[in-house]
C-alpha cells in the first residue's frame, strides 16, 4: 500500500479524523452550559504500519476512542458534599422559621412574662381597683395567646417539613427510576462497546441530584452501579430501582419506609435527612420546652391564686385552665380560666384592701417552674438554644457551600468545557484539515501527471 | 494546569454574598439594632430577655415608689394636723385644769373638745385616691364611725393588716399603717383621751389624769409619725439608686442590641464598592473568548 495510492489513502484517513475531532468540539461547545457533562476528547493513533521492503510505512490516523473527562474521586467527594449541604440547607431553612417564633424582646412570650408580673405588682399599689385588675387578667391572656401562637407556629412548621419530606420522597424515587433505567442504557451500550458517556454524565448528574435530598453509597461493578443509602437501604440495583414509600403515622406525620422497613430514623443526611432530623427532633424538643413552661407557669400561678381571696373575699380559684396531666400540648392549649377582674385573689386574708396573697403570686415569677429554673430564665435558655441552633446551621451551611464550590471549580477545572480550547482546537483541526486536503490535490496532481506521463 | 473555563457561578456566588452584606447592614442602619432575631447573637438575645425584664421592673419599682411617696405625704400631712387638734385639745385642758372658770365657760371648752374629736375621727377616714388611708385593708368603708356605744365615741372599723410594697428586687416596705397603730392603740387611744378631758371639763375634776392621757396620746402619735418620714427617706434613697441601675440597664441593652452605626456604614460602602467590582467582573468575562478572534 505505497505510493501515490498509498498517499491518498493516508490522507483521507487525516481528512477523516480531522471531521470528527472537529465535532467533538462541536458538541463540546453546544453542551458548554450542560449541568453535568464532561468535556470530550478525540483520542488519536496513528495507523498501523506497513512493512515494504525493509521500511516501516505509516498509514495514516485513527481515531482510538471519545474520551470523557472526569475524576471519579472527585465526583465522589462532589457526591458526599451535595449531600451535606442539602441537609444543611433544609436544616437551615427550617430552622429560620421557626425562630421567628421566638423573636423580639418587645413581644413574644419573653415579653408577656415580664409584662404579666408587672401587672401584678401595679395591682399590688391599689388592689381594689377593678381596671388594674383587669389588667392582670388582660395579660394573663397575652400570656396564653403568646405561648399558643408559638406552639401553633412550631406545629405549622412541623405540617409543612412533613408535607415536604413526602414531596422529597417521591423526586428520591423519580430519580432512582431514572438512575436504573440509564443503568440499563449504558450496559446496553457497553456490551457491544459502544460510547455510554453522554449517559454516564446524566447518571452522574441523577446521582448528583440525588445525594442533594438523600444519603447515598455508590457502588460501582462491572455490570453497572448500585447504589444504597449510607445505612444498606437499596435505592438501585443495576436497571432496577427500589421505591421508598410514605405512611402516616398515628401522630400524623408520615414516615419513611423502604418496602416494609421504617427508615424515617436511619436516613441522616440529604436534604431528606435535615427535614427529618427538624421534624422529628428540633421541632419536638421546643414544643416540649414550651410545653413544660406554660404547664409549670400555670400550675404554678394556679396554685398562687388559690392560696389567696378574691374582692369578695371568697377563697382563690385557678386563674389558668389545669395544663393537661403531663403537659403535652400545654403550651397550645394554655388559657385564661377567669373573666371577672374581681376573682384575681389580691388578698391574703379576705379583706379586700390586701395584696398579701400578690406578694405570692408574684413569687412565682422567682420560683423554678420548669426545669429548676425560673420562667423567664427558662425562657432565655430556650431562645438561647434556638437562635443557637440556627446560627449554627448558618456557620455549617455557609462553610459547606464554600467546600462545594472548590469541589465544582475543581470539577470544571477537569470536565468542564473551555470555549477558548475549543476555538484553539477547531483552528488545528481546520489547519489539519486543510493540509490534509492540500495532500489530497498534490496526490491528484502528481495522479494526473504519472497518467499523461508521455502525452504531448 | 486547567482552571475552571467557567467563572460565572463563582461570580454570582461572590454577588449573593455581598449583597447579602448590603442587605444586613442597611437592616442594622434602618433600625440601628444589631440583635434582630436569635441567631444573630444567640446569647445576647437571651440576655436582652432579662435585661427587657429588668427594665420593665424597675420602671414599675419607680412608679411603686411615686405613688407610694404622694401616699405618704398624704397621711403625714393628715397626722400633723391631728398633732396640730391634739395641741389645740392640751392647751384647752390646761387652761380648764387651771382656771377658776364658770360652769359656761367649761362647757363651751367642751364643745370645743367635741369639734376636735370629730376632727380627728375625719383626719382619721383620710383618703389617698379613694382609699381610706387608716383602715388597715379593709378599705371598703371609712374606718372611723362616731358611735355612743363605745367608750370613747368613737368605733374602729378598719383592721390591722399592713400590706408591703415591693420597691426592689427582695426590696419590700410597709405600704400602711392601720388605725390600730396611731389612734386607737391599746393604752394610747387618742378618742379615748379627748373624751376623757370633755368629761373632765363636764365633772369639773379628773383633769390632771385626762390631761397626761391627752399629752401620752400626743407624744404617741408624734413618735408613730417617724414612721412616715422614715419610709420617705427609703423611698428617696431607693429613688435614686433605681435611677442609676435603669441608666446602666438601658447602657448594657445598648451594648447588646444596638448596631455600630460607623461599621455598619462602612460595612455598606464596600459591600457595594465590592458588588460593583464583581458584576464590573461578570459584565467583562463574558465578552471575551477566541471565537471573537476567528474570522
Amino acid at each position: 500500500m505505497s505510493g501515490l495510492y498509498g498517499s491518498l489513502s493516508v490522507a483521507l484517513s487525516a481528512l477523516l479524523v480531522s471531521q470528527q475531532a472537529l465535532e467533538t468540539s462541536a458538541n463540546n461547545v453546544a453542551n458548554a452550559n450542560t449541568p453535568g457533562y464532561s468535556r470530550q476528547r478525540t483520542v488519536l493513533t496513528p495507523g498501523d504500519p506497513v512493512v515494504l521492503g525493509g521500511l516501516s510505512i505509516g498509514t495514516g490516523v485513527l481515531i482510538q476512542k471519545l474520551e470523557s473527562l472526569r475524576d471519579p474521586i472527585l465526583e465522589l467527594r462532589l457526591n458526599q458534599e451535595t449531600q451535606n449541604q442539602g441537609q444543611l440547607d433544609a436544616t437551615l431553612g427550617a430552622l429560620q422559621q421557626v425562630q421567628v417564633g421566638f423573636t423580639g424582646t418587645d413581644s413574644g412570650i419573653g415579653d408577656s412574662i415580664t409584662k404579666f408580673f408587672d401587672s401584678l405588682q401595679q395591682l399590688s399599689i391599689d388592689p381594689t381597683n377593678l381596671s388594674l385588675r383587669q389588667a392582670v387578667l388582660t395579660a394573663a391572656g397575652n400570656l396564653a395567646t403568646n405561648f399558643n401562637t408559638a406552639s401553633h407556629s412550631l406545629q405549622a412548621q412541623s405540617t409543612n417539613l412533613d408535607l415536604n419530606v413526602v414531596q422529597t420522597v417521591a423526586q428520591i424515587n423519580s430519580l432512582t427510576t431514572q438512575i436504573a433505567a440509564l443503568n440499563k442504557q449504558i450496559a446496553n451500550l457497553e456490551n457491544v462497546h459502544e460510547n455510554a458517556s453522554t449517559f454516564v454524565d446524566q447518571r452522574q448528574e441523577a446521582i448528583r441530584q440525588l445525594s442533594s435530598l438523600i444519603d447515598v453509597s455508590v457502588i460501582q461493578s462491572d455490570s453497572g452501579i448500585t447504589l444504597t443509602t449510607s445505612n444498606g437501604t437499596a435505592l438501585v440495583a443495576q436497571d432496577r430501582s427500589f421505591q421508598l414509600t410514605t405512611q402516616v403515622t398515628a401522630g400524623g406525620i408520615h414516615k419513611v419506609l423502604a418496602g416494609t422497613v421504617d427508615i424515617t430514623a436511619l436516613v441522616t443526611s440529604g436534604k431528606l435527612g435535615g427535614l427529618l432530623d427538624v421534624r422529628d427532633k428540633r421541632i419536638p424538643t421546643f414544643q416540649t420546652n414550651l410545653d413544660q413552661l406554660a404547664a409549670g407557669l400555670a400550675t404554678a400561678l394556679n396554685t398562687a391564686n388559690r392560696a389567696g381571696f378574691d374582692l369578695n373575699g371568697a377563697v382563690g380559684i385557678d386563674l389558668f385552665v389545669p395544663p393537661p396531666v403531663g403537659g403535652v400540648g400545654a403550651a397550645a392549649s394554655l388559657s385564661v380560666a377567669i373573666a371577672d377582674p374581681a376573682l384575681v385573689a389580691a388578698s391574703s386574708d379576705g379583706t379586700p384592701g390586701s395584696n398579701g396573697n400578690l406578694a405570692v403570686l408574684s413569687a412565682v415569677r422567682d420560683q423554678a417552674v420548669a426545669g429548676g429554673k425560673k420562667p423567664l430564665d427558662f425562657y432565655s435558655a430556650v431562645l438561647f438554644q434556638v437562635g443557637s441552633d440556627t446560627a449554627n446551621a448558618l456557620a455549617d451551611s455557609n462553610a459547606s457551600q464554600l467546600i462545594l464550590r472548590q469541589l465544582q471549580d475543581q470539577r470544571a477545572s477537569v470536565s468542564g468545557v473551555s470555549l477558548d480550547e475549543e476555538a484553539s482546537n477547531i483552528i488545528r483541526y481546520q489547519s489539519a484539515y486543510q493540509a490534509a486536503a492540500r495532500v489530497v490535490t498534490t496526490v491528484s496532481t502528481m495522479l494526473d501527471l504519472a497518467v499523461n506521463l508521455g502525452k504531448d | 494546569m486547567r482552571v475552571n473555563p467557567n467563572l460565572t457561578p463563582d461570580l454570582l456566588a461572590a454577588l449573593t454574598q455581598t449583597r447579602q452584606v448590603t442587605q444586613d447592614a442597611l437592616l442594622q442602619l434602618a433600625n440601628g439594632r444589631r440583635v434582630n432575631q436569635p441567631s444573630d447573637d444567640p446569647a445576647a438575645s437571651a440576655i436582652l430577655v432579662q435585661n427587657h425584664d429588668q427594665i420593665v421592673f424597675t420602671s414599675r419599682y419607680l412608679q411603686s415608689l411615686g405613688s407610694i411617696q404622694s401616699q405618704f405625704q398624704t397621711a403625714d400631712s393628715a397626722l400633723s394636723s391631728v398633732i396640730v387638734s391634739l395641741q389645740r385639745a392640751i392647751t384647752l385642758g390646761v387652761e380648764g385644769a387651771n382656771g377658776p372658770l364658770s360652769d359656761a365657760n367649761r362647757a363651751a371648752i367642751a364643745t370645743e373638745l367635741q369639734g376636735i374629736q370629730d376632727q380627728i375621727v375625719s383626719l382619721g377616714n383620710t383618703t389617698f385616691q379613694g382609699t381610706p388611708l387608716f383602715a388597715g385593708t379593709k378599705t371598703s368603708s371609712p374606718p372611723f364611725v362616731k358611735d355612743t356605744a363605745s367608750p370613747s365615741g368613737v368605733r374602729y372599723d378598719g383592721n390591722n393588716v399592713v400590706n408591703s410594697l415591693q420597691i426592689g428586687d427582695g426590696y419590700q416596705v410597709a405600704a400602711n399603717k392601720p388605725g390600730t397603730q396611731l389612734f386607737v392603740t391599746a393604752g394610747h387611744d387618742v378618742f379615748q383621751a379627748i373624751s376623757g378631758l370633755i368629761t373632765a371639763m363636764q365633772t369639773n375634776s379628773g383633769f390632771d389624769t385626762a390631761l397626761s392621757a391627752v399629752r401620752d396620746s400626743f407624744d404617741y402619735i408624734s413618735s408613730q409619725r417617724v414612721f412616715y418620714g422614715n419610709v420617705l427617706n427609703q423611698a428617696q434613697a431607693q429613688t435614686t439608686n433605681l435611677g442609676n441601675t435603669k441608666v446602666q440597664l438601658s447602657q448594657q441593652e445598648n451594648t447588646l442590641a444596638s448596631a455600630d452605626i460607623e461599621a455598619a456604614a462602612s460595612r455598606l460602602v464596600n459591600s457595594q464598592a465590592a458588588t460593583n467590582a464583581t458584576l464590573a467582573a461578570i459584565g467583562k468575562i463574558s465578552q471575551l473568548n477566541l471565537f471573537d478572534f476567528l474570522k
